[in-house]
């Protein structure tokens, strides 16, 4: 099959591999019908995840057919058409149980590589470093789909792929870092970060109550696609704008209920501390760009909530921390516990509450994903979200 | 002071003392130290099962290659003893293992009586406080010297690490009725410095079949 490979940093490749097998008895096969490259993806494009190694198979957005199934999968047959979460979960775990399924013990076979690192280890990710699992992804024609008794969720209607392929992750994504945000109605909330995430974090936002919701970033096409969800948008590249300020002048010198850092660890900042990062990682001293976060706990306001659906890998400097004690803040953060929210955000999509194809601005074939990556860190031709059709062998 | 807190609604009661136990007397008891040629590990997992479940599957030794790595045969050759074979790219190391203590649904001890490698352990399983589930810990002593040097290269595992990584497989069969595993999976070239990692990863190792 066709699947595009990691080979290094700023270095991926479609390359033709082998199939992937069912190895276990809770598997399937899926062929994979639309998949989509995440912002998450560039992390491990730049280099900042460690343990990703030349070969891994990226993609963790995917959707597809059931292929073949494992002996123990019963709920799932040949034909099935399902979205497939990110995090892999076993279902029977103490934290399945609890339905922190991000933190499933069962799913990662490296688990001793992110004990190393986090003293715990996370649910194995598709697609996403050794240390997360060392799983193949699914920017590829077909995958292998662990526990697919408990992951998979099945479309029985006939909505269209680019509907529902980003119940994988992006959709919930959003909408937990709003619930995480504790908001509650007539809240002002914050958002950093008008990526696909950042997108969905908004669109949930509204959802969950909130009366008004501001939104940063500094790429037009996104700050116009946060107001078109009836967000006020703040364009921190702006000469004149301090971000701060405007979250002051904009909630009568309040601060905002919440904050949510849709960025993650790879932050621009026009300001010194932006350089300040990149001197530090460049020279090993820091390994992730925290100038979103350091910015969100000084705006949250007294007593407020920090939800935090970027993602952050490792050490992180200069984080105020007395800002955030001295103001008694929550913090809310973790992968999506993907397998609480597919199923009822899904029948949001089928009750037309929100269409999240909206994003999209590139549809693409395999071959043009390693240029498509590039152009996606690189944030040219007004780049929103690139899905691939991995049958599809027509450049768009 | 034993008395000073009276209401205590969801307090557990203290457990007896074992050697792999990790509170003695109401204290903290941290494992063994590496001295003397001996060298411990003791790991403790949550598992999601009933203590005697959990005790049946590890007590029916012949069925341990099914989640221990490298361990390419195990035969039950007396009421209390069996002969086990460690496998590794073609080499194999043999000993005698017998059992000192068994109580079905709480505990087992085991010591190896000759052969290729000198071990002894003890595996204990207790309900969790508050019914969370069956705390399973285990406590193996390793002789070390040449022999378990050996024995390090032998496996490409660090045997302290086996241990948790055998307890690891224990829980996921116990809990999914398998064993998460990626080799043989599809992929790209890996180059030297991938393939060399790959050993370093731990992804060398076969990953027990979760079954016989």
């Amino acid at each position: 099959m066709k699947a595009v490979c990691w080979m290094g940093k700023s270095n991926v490749e479609t390359l033709t591999v082998a199939d992937p097998q069912l190895l276990n008895p809770h598997d399937a096969i899926i062929k994979i019908t639309r998949t989509a490259i995440c912002g998450s993806d560039l992390h491990l494009y730049d280099g900042f995840i460690p343990t990703m190694e030349s070969g891994d198979i990226l993609g963790h957005e995917f959707m597809g057919i059931i292929e073949e199934v494992g002996k123990e999968v019963t709920n799932l047959r040949r034909g099935d058409r399902v979205v497939i979460p990110f995090t892999i979960a076993c279902g029977n775990c103490l934290f399945c149980k609890k339905k922190i399924w991000a933190a499933c013990d069962n799913s990662n076979p490296n688990a001793h590589l992110m004990e190393a690192a986090y003293g715990y280890s996370g649910s194995g990710l598709f697609g996403y470093s050794h240390m997360m699992g060392g799983y193949a992804g699914g920017q590829a024609q077909y995958a292998r789909v662990p526990f697919a008794n408990v992951g998979p969720l099945k479309i029985e209607s006939d909505l269209h792929d680019e509907k529902v392929l980003f119940l994988s992750d992006i959709f919930p994504t959003g909408y937990m870092a709003a619930e995480n945000a504790q908001i509650q109605p007539g809240d002002t909330v914050a958002v950093w970060g008008c990526g696909p995430v950042g997108q969905f974090a908004i669109a949930s936002a509204f959802m969950l109550g909130a009366a008004r919701v501001i939104a940063i970033d500094r790429l037009p096409e996104r700050l116009e696609m946060a107001r078109s969800l009836g967000a006020i948008t703040v364009d921190y590249s702006e000469e004149d704008v301090s971000v701060l300020s405007a979250l002051k002048d904009l909630t009568a010198g309040t601060g905002p209920d919440a904050c949510m850092d849709a960025v993650g660890l790879e932050a621009h900042s026009a300001q010194l501390q932006g350089t300040y990062d990149k001197i530090k990682v460049a020279l090993l001293m820091e390994t992730d760009r925290p100038s979103v976060l350091r910015q969100a706990i000084q705006a949250v306001r007294k007593g407020g909530t920090l939800s935090i659906p970027g993602v952050y890998g490792g050490l992180l400097d200069k984080v105020p921390f007395g800002a955030a004690f001295g103001k008694g803040i929550t913090m809310k953060m973790g992968q999506t516990n993907m397998h609480t929210y597919m199923k009822p955000l899904l029948e949001r999509i089928e009750k037309g509450q929100i269409d999240p194809s909206y994003i999209i601005s590139h549809r693409i074939m395999l071959e043009q994903a390693p240029e498509m990556y590039k152009v996606w860190r690189d944030k040219k031709e007004n780049v929103t979200k690139i899905v691939i059709d991995p049958w599809s062998d027509v450049a768009a | 002071m034993a008395h000073a807190l009276k209401e205590k609604p969801y307090a557990e009661e203290l457990p007896v003392a074992a050697a792999a136990a990790t509170i003695l007397g109401g204290r903290y008891l941290p494992p063994p130290e590496d001295k003397d040629g001996k060298r411990w590990v003791r790991t403790s997992a949550l598992i999601q099962a009933d203590p005697h479940d959990l005790y049946a599957m590890w007590r029916n030794v012949e069925a341990a290659p099914a989640w221990q790595e490298q361990i390419a045969q195990v035969v039950v050759t007396g009421e209390r003893t069996s002969h086990w074979v460690m496998e590794t790219e073609g080499k194999a190391i043999e000993w005698d293992s017998e059992i000192l203590a068994d109580e079905p649904g709480k505990r087992i001890a085991w010591r190896s009586i000759g052969g290729d490698s000198d071990n002894a352990g003890e595996v204990i399983f207790e309900d969790s406080p508050g019914g969370r589930g069956t705390i399973v810990t285990v406590l193996q002593e390793f002789r070390m010297g040449k022999l378990a040097s050996t024995w390090e290269t032998f496996v490409n595992r660090n045997p302290k690490q086996a241990v948790i990584e055998n307890l690891r497989h224990f829980k996921a069969l116990a809990e999914t009725g398998e064993i998460p595993r990626t080799e043989n999976q599809p992929h790209g070239d890996r180059g030297v410095i991938g393939k060399m990692k790959a050993s370093t990863y731990g992804e060398k190792i076969a990953t027990p079949p979760g079954s016989n």
